[in-house]
């Protein structure tokens, strides 16, 4: 470490650390914090540890004039699952998002622009709390149906990059959001590694090959299939100003980021199933050759900023 | 099944209490613990609450706490704590991280 103090990595940080980082110093304002004993209803019931929290953060700070609508899940809590608590409070605050977009729309007729608020959601979680797995469930559609609402209004945007990674159902949530950004270490898919694993066999899925795991859900390969608009550096700073590009773009530019919400959208995404089983590869770094990347092999030993710039993306991955 | 709940009260230090209205510190990670501490005008009293999913551990809680509590001479403090299966030695470490943070107020 030299003078320069050394950047903090998004990959350690806690949910309140991410939720903190994410925005201005000074800015974060927590909703339901620890004091305010939101703990779940269901745990206690099974003998099972709870947390104020119940395991998120959710809150407002600002980029700039900006608001932006944090909510950041905690991995070591019960696996950054979401029950009834921690999605109610997702859902909570993607309304308030919404209703000060309501209000701002008509306070700054000039310069709306300048102001309107963002939605950032720090994933680390393996989805439903299987403990209130109906609640959970329930959690995973309305915050499906509160981006559909948000849709034109409100940028929503999700950031990969913690231990646990984003798996299970929110998977699929932050698959459905305008923008996602990701580090070489976040990990985005459905079923995670273990799961695979315990249904399909070793020989199918090698869960303790973290290698294999990372080239299969990891921030290079989601890059280059374009399931990530944005790759960065392990660190809050990177996540930071790359959250802060993103919610100031023009809207129109937003939506061609996104990977569904068109005919067209899902067209390509039935190109890219049928080129799935054209291809039938036996492992990522089939795919990544594809695309023309002759150095697929070594890219797992590279830096972030060695990798951006040799990564060649499918051709249909929009993001910077 | 139902979680453990515990209660204790010592005789501390009158107004050696925390900087700030309430501090928070930890995650209630596998083997972890989250404490919350709030100022409490109490005559000098710290007392405890914890909830763990342990049974049958209450006088070694009662140890380790009154150990914290006479080395920080700790008072007017009222503490939460949620636990899930920390042993002896985490929970007196985060006790001192967690005074240390809330002695020193919010960096915020």
């Amino acid at each position: 470490m030299s003078e320069k103090k050394m950047a903090r990595s998004f990959y350690e940080a806690s949910a309140r650390e991410r939720a903190l980082g994410l925005v201005d110093p000074g800015t974060f304002t927590e909703f339901l914090g620890p004091r305010d004993r939101m703990v779940s209803p269901h745990l206690p019931v099974l003998g099972e540890a709870v947390e104020f929290d119940d395991g998120i953060v959710t809150g407002i700070g600002k980029l700039g004039k900006r608001p932006v609508f944090v909510i950041s899940q905690e991995g070591r809590f019960n696996g950054g699952s979401v029950g009834e608590v921690s999605g109610a409070k997702m859902v909570g605050t993607f309304r308030a998002a919404l209703a000060a977009y309501k209000e701002l729309k008509q306070r700054h007729t000039e310069d709306f622009d300048e102001v309107r608020p963002v939605i950032a959601v720090s994933f680390e979680t393996g989805g439903v709390r299987l403990h209130e797995a109906n609640a959970g469930l329930l959690a995973h559609a309305e915050v499906m149906d509160q981006i559909q609402d948000a849709k034109g209004k409100v940028p929503v945007v999700a950031l990969i990059g913690s231990k646990v990674g984003c798996f299970g159902g929110m998977g699929f949530v932050a698959a459905a959001m305008d923008v996602v950004i990701m580090s070489i270490r976040g990990r985005l898919g459905l079923t995670g590694p273990e799961a695979i694993e315990q249904e399909m066999g070793k020989e199918e899925f090698d869960a303790a090959d973290k290698s294999l795991v990372y080239r299969t859900t990891g921030g290079e390969h989601k890059y280059i299939l374009g399931d990530c608009n944005v790759l960065v550096e392990d660190s809050l700073d990177a996540f930071r100003e790359a959250l802060a590009v993103a919610a100031a773009l023009p809207y129109e530019e937003l939506a061609s980021w996104n990977r569904i919400g068109s005919p067209e959208k899902v067209r390509e995404q039935i190109e890219l199933v049928k080129l799935a089983a054209e291809l039938n590869p036996a492992d990522s770094r089939d795919v990544w050759r594809y695309f023309g990347n002759e150095r697929a092999d070594e890219y797992q030993d590279m830096t972030t900023e060695e990798f951006l710039a040799a990564a060649k993306r499918r051709e249909g991955a929009v993001g910077r | 099944m139902a979680l453990t709940e515990l209660a204790f009260t010592f005789q501390g230090q009158l107004g050696n209490t925390i900087a700030d209205d309430w501090s928070h510190t930890g995650v209630v990670g596998s083997g972890d613990l989250e404490v919350l501490m709030e100022k409490k005008e109490q005559e000098g009293h710290f007392t405890v609450r914890a909830v763990t999913p342990v049974r049958g551990y209450d006088e070694v809680w009662e140890k380790v706490l009154a150990k914290f509590a006479a080395e920080s001479g700790i008072g007017d403090v009222s503490m939460e704590i949620n636990d899930n299966n920390g042993t002896p030695f985490v929970v007196s470490l985060r006790l001192r991280q967690a005074w240390k943070k809330a002695k020193g107020g919010a960096e915020r």
